[in-house]
């Protein structure tokens, strides 16, 4: 799990689109059975940029093996750092930051 | 020496602020574990929203009608809607939620995630804006269950 959440972030006419794909086996209740682990999937992700909230969601086992989350959001330079932030279930936060082409 | 302790206290205080918790921001894993457990999708939008009645459209959500792989199956959410929550579910997997959105001021709802289901099924979005639900849902044929199938 110590791989950094990928991400890519591009300014385009005021609208900075992120692309970001998190590293987490989303385990589910059958996945985690077939792989005999423990329940564990992202269960809340968000986005600051600026110290601004720009994106936020509460996740559940449904969502696929490495995550991929697209957004958009406005107000933002070149530059600018998006922060993306993850919890799983077992409590593990990760933190990575992007830059905003 | 007190300056130095007091700026490392600072530099910790800094580190709290950073993280999201403290963003006025709703984790809804936390704030209403009920929506989760929920197995059908009215049930779901009752303990998110306080109700299953929501107006047809104005939603677009982009998702295959066939799936070949049911463990990656992208979905993409729009709308030109002031919404303040933005919520997926379907009907194919043990549990309906996928994911919750709560969306920023200003925000632009235009979300893509990829989701898995175990079998066929309808992805339903319900978006909440000025006070009404709005709703859009899609019938996605699933050829290989993606539930660890």
């Amino acid at each position: 799990m110590a791989k950094k959440t990928r991400i890519k972030a591009k300014l385009k006419k005021g609208i900075i689109t992120v692309k970001a794909m998190a590293k987490h086996a989303m385990l589910g209740h059958r996945e985690a059975k077939k792989a005999k682990k423990e329940l564990n999937f992202i269960t809340y992700m968000t986005a600051t940029v600026n110290d601004k909230l720009v994106y936020e969601v509460s996740t559940s086992q449904f969502l696929s093996k490495n995550p991929y989350i697209k957004f958009k959001f406005r107000g933002a330079d070149k530059g600018d750092k998006v922060i993306i932030t993850w919890v799983d279930l077992t409590g593990v936060t990760q933190v990575s930051t992007g830059k905003i082409k | 020496m007190n300056r130095r302790i007091f700026l490392t206290l600072g530099m910790g205080a800094f580190a709290v602020s950073l993280l999201p918790v403290n963003l006025k921001a709703m984790n809804f894993r936390e704030k209403n574990p009920k929506i989760w457990s929920a197995t059908k999708v009215d049930e779901a939008m009752n303990e998110l929203f306080g109700s299953s009645s929501a107006i047809e459209g104005k939603i677009k959500i982009k998702a295959p009608d066939i799936a070949e792989n049911g463990a990656v199956i992208p979905v993409s959410v729009s709308t030109k809607l002031k919404a303040s929550k933005v919520a997926i579910f379907q009907d194919a997997n043990p549990e309906s939620t996928v994911a919750v959105f709560s969306v920023p001021q200003d925000g632009i709802i235009d979300y893509s995630v990829r989701i898995k289901l175990g079998q066929t099924g309808t992805v339903t979005v319900v978006a909440l804006a000025d006070g009404k639900l709005y709703k859009a849902s899609k019938l996605v044929k699933v050829t290989i269950g993606g539930c660890g199938g």
